[in-house]
């Protein structure tokens, strides 16, 4: 067993551990539009999300969009951060195109948004693990120094999602490898493709916390101690829970 | 979706509608309704049915099987994030082979083009 879960109570495969400290150390690094300070702050928020008076009220109205205030924040970040944030982590389900438009209009590009939601999730995946294992949530990395890259890919346009994406086709020489060779990429996949970077390591655990993307349909053998049935009908289950069509 | 294509590949048919905790027994599934619950205690806010669901489950099925499914529910509560913060469809071909028992589960509720 690796590090990242040394003290845990149940044994955690050695590859699934080093994929959440690969995780970790991606986050506490700068990323393509935020330092790793930024990074480590939205990972720290989407811990403080769930405390939230204003996204507990927010949850249990009618529409979100009537209950007006102020999130219970941390104080590190901008308050459209804050709010991409905490209603990600709290109310996915209930997004809509008029509220992302509103808050692109408010001083955050869309690639910075993509990259907050990749951090969201990255903390996300790990921390309902931890919760299912009755595990505490591991402590978050020290950021580390450095300036955002800025990397935003020549072939990212405007496609199906509410964010732009970049097709296989016009992904250049920095985006390869995010996308299979040998089948076209599943729409997940090019979610975060305006960040090329996300896509690889949210997609790192992917591989580790649920399955390859070559083993997802080989229904002739078993690759965890859970059959694909198994996995299927948890991921169905949470989708459902989540109020996630996709 | 995947669920149904691995019972067509094993010549079992699932109760599709345990993902919507309708169902009473296992859908199915080897241990379906113990995974069912302990995937709903996961994202609930009681702990002392969580502990109960996690205990359950490592019971019947062991430990590596009890960190795989925490695993799993997991990651797909941060995919569903994804896909929901981004607006992405389901794709066409998805789309078709799910069409009916999106319609007989009312999932198309869902879809993120009928939110504003």
């Amino acid at each position: 067993m690796v590090e990242f879960y040394a003290s845990a109570f149940h044994p955690i495969r050695d590859d699934l551990s080093a994929a959440h400290a690969r995780a970790w150390t991606r986050i506490a690094r700068p990323g393509t539009w935020w330092d790793g300070n930024a990074r480590v702050a939205i990972a720290a928020e989407t811990r403080r999300a769930s405390g939230c008076a204003l996204c507990r009220r927010r949850k249990e109205a009618l529409s979100p969009l009537a209950i007006e205030g102020s999130h219970d924040s941390l104080g590190q970040l901008p308050e459209i951060v804050v709010e991409v944030v905490h209603r990600v982590r709290t109310d996915p389900g209930r997004l809509g195109e008029r509220w992302y438009r509103s808050v692109i209009a408010r001083d955050l590009t869309e690639e910075q948004y993509v990259e907050i939601v990749s951090v969201v999730a990255h903390t996300v995946a790990i921390d309902t693990m931890a919760r299912g294992l009755g595990l505490d949530a591991p402590p978050l990395p020290d950021p580390e120094p450095g300036l955002p890259s800025h990397y935003r890919p020549a072939g990212a346009k405007p496609g199906g999602a509410w964010v732009p994406w970049v097709e296989p086709a016009y992904a250049g020489a920095a985006e390869a490898g995010i996308y299979p060779n040998e089948r076209p990429p599943a729409n997940i996949m090019k979610a975060m493709s305006l960040v090329p970077e996300e896509v690889r390591s949210f997609f790192d655990l992917v591989t580790h916390q649920y399955l390859p993307g070559a083993v997802m349909r080989d229904f002739s053998r078993e690759y965890r101690a859970i059959s694909h049935a198994q996995i299927e009908l948890l991921a169905a289950r949470v989708s459902a829970l989540n109020r996630c069509l996709y | 979706m995947l669920l149904r294509a691995s019972g067509q590949t094993h010549n079992r048919t699932y109760q599709l509608v345990a993902v919507t905790g309708a169902v009473e027994g296992d859908g199915g599934v080897p241990y379906g309704r113990r995974l069912v619950m302990f995937a709903e205690a996961v994202l609930g806010e009681d702990d002392v049915a969580l502990a109960r669901a996690r205990d359950a489950l490592m019971a019947a099925m062991g430990p590596p099987a009890l960190v795989d499914a925490a695993g799993v529910v997991g990651l797909f509560n941060a995919i569903d994030r994804v896909a929901d913060a981004t607006g992405i469809p389901l794709e066409p071909e998805k789309a078709a082979a799910s069409a009916d028992f999106r319609a007989a589960l009312d999932l198309d509720r869902f879809a993120v083009v009928d939110r504003s």
